[in-house]
């Protein structure tokens, strides 16, 4: 309890003060002609207001569906990859396999972001190659759109899908898939109703990972999106950075983390639903057996 | 069998199929780093003339010197303060483990914009040593990764016997000798994981760095995120080669190490990733 009393200070000094302080950072307002200072003699949800406009709706639900498909596409992309290397490889071809996924996770992720640009350069190599087979009349034109956007964040975040749904497969005592078996459920039947339920915490913490710094990032959308590909991050940068009004980016960073965490509600119902019916559609196939 | 045989390859497939999209980007930076044009994203044939006029490149080695100054700072404090916290939540469980657990979980899951807005405005409030030098970006980088390094030597921890601390205990040892003798060496090697994990996130942090940093304290990533909208000098590239083969051999060492303490290829991977 003692050893911890240093990460208490810096966790209450550095992250739960701060946090505070956005939140009551968006009931201020700016001081005129200042330099990002805050007044809060009049608080107010004056920056509120001001916040909920047609652009931030717009941007907001922009960056919570470019979120939600990116981490479905991690997930979709994820669960086979870890599946295999979890169960499906030896002990040495595993780390092998391992140490390449570790590479990229650990490569820096700016590099990493802009080198999408080289890779779907109009007249780069992969785009001249692709005229060059017939398979396209004229080189790609993908940079600064959403689709792009789209590649580069699934691109980031699938290694922190990746590795914790592989640790929770890896964890699995592979004694309970073969008594599934045993009993009669084929190779389906034990991925849905044993593998997948006794894999949910690693599932849970990969989309968490994912969607959470996935919805606040607005990095990787500035370098490959363009105009088109906003994220409401960017909107909280622009009002501290440039427009110098801490307490309307306050504001936007407030209804950004209320977005997010609707979301992940929302999720957490639809999980639920999901497993108690699954839950019961098995109680179902074993009565009618 | 043929049913089986036919999933397997397809799993296989998916799995290759992914570390071809993983590495191809990456094999890009290191290709388009030798490109002979005044652009990183444009290739006009070879050359290695980037790799030595980027040293002439003052902006480009001072942004650097200042990552690695700040990635040294970040990293003393998140190893120091995690390796505490995670040995005590392993060994002093009680209620005030569940607390710590949330505020560690929260950390993990704030967006950074939130984050890095929030010291902005605690730093200018504060002020003085908090808005020069290194000091903000120290204090700042270290928060996300000391909760990552909790989390790690709180796994290694969990895993490791409370018999032999007793054993230390029964043979004299005091507190301190026993902490120092025995319980330090058994976790180094999740400390060194975490401290490479921390050091690796701090040069990647963009973010935090944008909004704390003091004038003349510009680090590598917020750098070259400054160009990425004009024109990227290939010079970029070299530097970011080079800091990927660095980190290539130190990925390497740690894992031998690692290895040698007797963990399997899959706690390897879970230590490096954080998530165990």
């Amino acid at each position: 309890m003692l050893n911890a009393i240093p990460s208490w200070l810096w966790y209450v000094g550095l992250f739960v003060v701060p946090v505070a302080f956005v939140v009551v950072a968006s009931f201020g307002s700016k001081v005129p002609g200042s330099a990002g200072r805050v007044d809060f003699s009049h608080p107010s949800l004056g920056r509120y207001r001001e916040a909920l406009d047609q652009t931030l709706l717009t941007v907001l639900i922009q960056t919570l569906r470019t979120s939600i498909v990116g981490t479905a596409l991690c997930l979709i992309i994820s669960l086979p990859v870890a599946y295999y290397l979890a169960t499906k490889v030896s002990e040495s071809k595993r780390g092998l396999l391992l140490a390449l996924l570790i590479v990229p996770f650990f490569t820096n992720f700016l590099i990493r972001t802009m080198a999408w640009r080289i890779v779907l350069a109009p007249k780069g190599f992969i785009s001249n190659l692709l005229v060059d087979w017939g398979l396209r009349d004229s080189g790609l034109n993908l940079l600064d759109t959403r689709f792009a956007l789209q590649i580069g964040v699934v691109y980031n975040y699938l290694p922190l899908m990746i590795f914790p749904l592989f640790v929770a497969l890896d964890r699995l005592d592979p004694a309970l898939r073969e008594a599934s078996k045993d009993l009669g459920a084929n190779r389906w039947k034990t991925f849905v109703q044993v593998t997948l339920p006794l894999a949910m915490p690693g599932i849970v913490a990969g989309l968490v990972l994912v969607f959470v710094p996935l919805s606040g990032d607005y990095i990787t959308a500035a370098i490959l999106g363009g105009a088109k590909g906003n994220m409401a991050g960017a909107l909280v940068a622009a009002q501290f950075l440039q427009a110098q009004n801490p307490a309307l980016g306050a504001a936007v960073a407030v209804v950004l983390i209320a977005a997010i965490l609707a979301i992940l509600g929302a999720f957490a119902v639809i999980g639920k639903l999901t497993v108690s019916a699954l839950r019961r559609h098995r109680s179902v196939a074993v009565v009618s057996r | 069998m043929r049913a089986r045989g036919g999933i397997n390859l397809g799993l296989a497939l998916i799995t290759a199929a992914t570390l071809l999209f993983l590495f191809i980007p990456i094999g890009f930076v290191v290709a388009h780093s030798f490109t002979d044009a005044r652009a990183f994203f444009v290739w006009g044939g070879f050359t290695t003339r980037w790799y030595s006029s980027m040293w002439h490149n003052s902006q480009l080695t001072d942004s650097v010197v200042v990552s690695f100054k700040a990635a040294i700072g970040s990293t003393v404090i998140a190893v120091v303060l995690g390796s505490f916290a995670g040995i005590a939540l392993a060994r002093r469980p009680g209620k005030w483990v569940a607390v710590f657990m949330a505020v560690v979980l929260l950390i993990l899951t704030t967006p950074e914009i939130v984050d890095a807005i929030g010291l902005q405005l605690w730093f200018v409030k504060l002020g003085g040593p908090f808005r020069t030098g290194l000091l903000p970006l120290w204090l700042g980088q270290s928060i996300f990764s000391s909760a990552v390094v909790t989390l790690i030597v709180r796994a290694r921890m969990a895993g490791l016997d409370e018999t032999l601390e007793q054993a230390a205990a029964d043979l004299f040892a005091t507190p301190r000798k026993a902490f120092m003798q025995i319980t330090l060496p058994l976790v180094a090697p999740a400390i060194l994981a975490g401290g490479l994990l921390a050091f690796t996130f701090s040069l990647d942090n963009v973010i935090i760095a944008q909004f704390v940093s003091s004038p003349g304290t510009s680090t590598y990533p917020v750098y070259v995120f400054g160009l990425a909208r004009s024109v990227v000098k290939p010079e970029v590239g070299a530097m970011a080669t080079i800091l990927l083969g660095a980190t290539l051999v130190s990925l390497v060492l740690v894992a031998i190490v690692l290895r040698r303490s007797g963990e399997s290829a899959s706690k390897i991977a879970a230590t490096f990733t954080g998530t165990n």
